[in-house]
């Protein structure tokens, strides 16, 4: 390992930033493992999940948080330098159970700081994260990722009990907890380094906003996609379809056109327990006062119904409303993340105005719902992981 | 007041009585539950058992469902045991449905352990009696034995061990006894439990009989199959003695399905099982699929069909043990799996 500088302009100012890698070597590395997981899905791993993987690995995705945070890459440090960045050091990672792929994604975009990782996966749940370092390490080639991976991270399976959380929080100079508030809370109320950072990742929900005008069909067969990986389990799942400025009819209308599209979309069966609990959940809703109807072969439930219902609580439940826009923004839960636009003009100012006056940390096409990145729920959590050197000439 | 209860338990029955009453009970329920109606908005009388209206079992765990008319005065609610850590069930009990419910226990109870007065030790504690508004699954499974107690001991202590010194005060006066647990429990309790010298002595002289139920899961986990359990119980006492398994939920409160000596559960005549398909809901012939199972006892809330979320197969024909009626293999919980998501999962 090698401590190297690497040089970055942006309109604002230049930046040098110190790596103790090689970042072309390091991005060469990624983009070949993705290369060998085009050829296999490991087991622990959905074909969803894999193919999304895949897809971050993108060198340009790659590059993403790089040039998002300190501008474009320069090949010299010629120009006067503002700033010059290094990496805080070593890095924690809280997982709860049940996490999808926040932990390799975390993983990759952290091995970018260059600093250690310590990351502790939940006790009583498939773990992603090592599976995947465990594949990468199989098919990595010998060199600097595949040394930074055996010798710079380590992975424990603990429970939220164990004095090893105490350990992580005293060693790490970053802690980046992902998990229920009260788990986000405990973790940072651990004794940790005064000079250390916290970065959260609480409980969160997102939604969808439509215009019925803007949904193609090729912006339905996107909503249904998005939802359908993870239902409600999704931080950055939609629970619920806004139909905007419409009507109980446009509504009763959107939930019937997804209804339709959706065995087109997802035409695999669910797995049993999935489709028996959506005849509950239908009912369920239906009971509360919904007008749910259970997709072919129970793969999912879309809920119609009045803003004001009791919101229908399944894994596979999407609920559409209708609502003004203003009703829209007034109803958004306070840990709203996501919200996630089929409308006509979505850089028309009002839209910055209505978002600006909400919590939404995200307001993004349907389809880019999912896409995890350096900026995430409120802040550059990427850009956090460098502290900063002010430099005058 | 369901005429089918007027015979025993595993007489042949007339179908068409039976989806009579059906149709009456689901009439009930739907002008006397705004939610059950809003669910089964355009139904009308069914022609056949798969046309009469159901619940999944899992809407009693989210909702307290009653069915509200002339003659329904609700009392307790009932509350599933929830071993596993998960979301009790809830299901309103009354004074008519509780009449026909114990009825219809007692009826096949008897058919399974005799019907002669002895003495009944529960495996649990008397505490759960007192529970304000509320009684447990366990208990009203254990209590449905009552009518055949000549007296009744509640055998937990409250550290969750076995009091065997209330074993041997009974054993002590009497020989023949009536033993009720959940099944896990009462192998953990009893028959994987080291008995006192002197109790183990009364034992093997006594004439004990095991009437379980609840199932499975926790022995499977702990590699214990029927087999070892039955002997496990069967060792320490004396002959005559037998271990009886039934197959019941909380939400068919009152209708229990006995395994018969076939291996095979039974239905009895004043109720109804159909296996559907999963994803379709169709109902299947000789297939397996998911139990449901109907009843014209439940008058106070309409848990009187219920899709289950067990597996089973409806088996053709008459049963081997000469019962007639419907009767089922038993095949396991719908399979989990993993819910993966992000933190707020």
């Amino acid at each position: 390992m090698f401590d190297q500088l690497h040089f970055f302009a942006s309109p604002r100012r230049n930046i040098a930033v110190v790596l103790p890698y090689d970042l072309e070597e390091r991005l060469r590395q990624w983009t070949a493992l993705r290369r060998k997981m085009v050829v296999q899905v490991p087991e622990a791993f959905t074909r969803d999940e894999w193919a999304y993987l895949v897809a971050f690995l993108d060198e340009a995705n790659l590059r993403k948080p790089f040039r998002e945070s300190f501008g474009d890459a320069e090949a010299d440090g010629q120009a006067p330098l503002g700033a010059l960045l290094r990496p805080r050091g070593l890095t924690g990672i809280w997982l709860p159970n049940n996490v999808s792929l926040l932990g390799p994604l975390t993983l990759i975009l952290v091995s970018f700081a260059g600093a250690p990782l310590w990351v502790k996966v939940g006790s009583n749940a498939m773990d992603l994260t090592a599976a995947f370092v465990s594949f990468a390490l199989q098919h990595l080639p010998a060199g600097e990722l595949a040394e930074y991976l055996r010798g710079q991270v380590r992975i424990d399976r603990f429970d939220r009990q164990d004095p090893r959380n105490g350990e992580m929080a005293a060693a790490a100079k970053v802690r980046i907890v992902f998990g229920t508030d009260a788990a986000v809370s405990a973790i940072h109320l651990l004794p940790h380094p005064a000079n250390s950072i916290a970065i959260s990742f609480g409980n969160h929900r997102s939604e969808v906003w439509v215009q019925k005008e803007a949904l193609t069909d090729d912006r339905l067969t996107a909503l249904i996609r998005v939802f359908s990986i993870y239902g409600q389990a999704g931080c950055t799942s939609p629970r619920r379809v806004v139909v905007l400025d419409g009507s109980g009819a446009d509504a009763r209308e959107v939930q019937e056109r997804l209804v339709g599209g959706w065995p087109k979309v997802v035409r695999a069966d669910s797995p049993m327990h999935v489709a028996v609990a959506n005849v509950m959940e239908r009912q369920l809703a239906l009971a509360q006062g919904w007008q749910a109807v259970v997709v072919q072969r129970n793969r999912a439930v879309v809920a119609a119904g009045e803003l004001g219902l009791r919101e229908p609580a399944g894994l596979m439940t999407l609920a559409v409303v209708n609502a003004s826009i203003a009703e829209g923004a007034a109803s958004l839960p306070p840990n709203i993340q996501t919200i996630g636009h089929i409308v006509r003009e979505p850089h028309a100012p009002q839209w910055l105005e209505l978002i600006a006056r909400t919590a939404a940390k995200r307001f993004v096409p349907v389809e880019a719902m999912h896409h995890f990145g350096p900026v995430w729920d409120g802040g550059n959590f990427w850009r956090q992981l460098f502290e900063e050197v002010c430099l005058q000439s | 007041m369901s005429q089918l209860l007027n015979q025993s338990p595993f007489w042949p029955r007339d179908d068409a009585s039976f989806l009579k009453e059906m149709n009456e009970i689901c009439a009930w329920h739907l002008a006397g539950c705004p939610e059950y109606r809003r669910v089964w908005p355009d139904w009308s009388e069914a022609r056949s058992f798969e046309d009469l209206p159901f619940l999944h079992v899992g809407v009693f765990k989210r909702q307290l469902w009653k069915t509200d008319a002339a003659g329904i005065v609700h009392q307790r609610t009932l509350r599933s045991s929830s071993t596993s850590g998960a979301t009790a069930s809830m299901v309103a009990l009354d004074e008519r449905s509780s009449a026909l419910q114990g009825q219809s226990s007692s009826a096949i109870l008897k058919e399974l352990v005799g019907d002669s007065l002895r003495p009944l030790a529960i495996l649990d504690h008397a505490r759960a009696l007192r529970q304000r508004g509320e009684v447990s699954a366990r208990i009203t499974a254990a209590l449905s034995l009552r009518f055949l107690a000549s007296e009744v001991h509640f055998l937990m202590l409250d550290d969750g061990s076995l009091g065997w010194d209330r074993l041997r005060a009974v054993l002590e006066r009497q020989p023949r006894l009536l033993v009720y647990g959940f099944t896990w429990l009462l192998w953990q309790s009893w028959a994987a439990a080291t008995v006192p010298e002197d109790v183990r002595r009364l034992l093997a002289g006594a004439e004990v009989h095991f009437v379980h139920s609840g199932g499975w899961k926790k022995l499977e986990a702990a590699r214990v199959d029927r087999k070892r359990f039955d002997e496990g119980l069967l060792a320490s006492v004396g002959p005559g003695s037998t271990v009886t398994e039934y197959y019941g939920l909380v939400e068919q409160v009152g209708v229990v399905f006995p395994r018969c000596e076939s291996g095979f559960y039974h239905v009895p005549r004043w109720a109804g099982a159909l296996v559907r398909d999963p994803w379709t809901l169709e109902t299947l012939v000789g297939q397996p699929g998911l139990l449901q199972f109907m009843n014209a006892l439940s008058w106070g809330a309409p848990y009187h069909s219920v899709l289950t979320e067990d597996l089973g197969r409806l088996l053709p024909g008459n049963c081997p043990c000469g019962r007639a009626g419907q009767y089922f293999e038993l095949l396991g919980r719908v399979p989990k799996a993993e819910v993966r998501g992000c933190a707020n999962v």
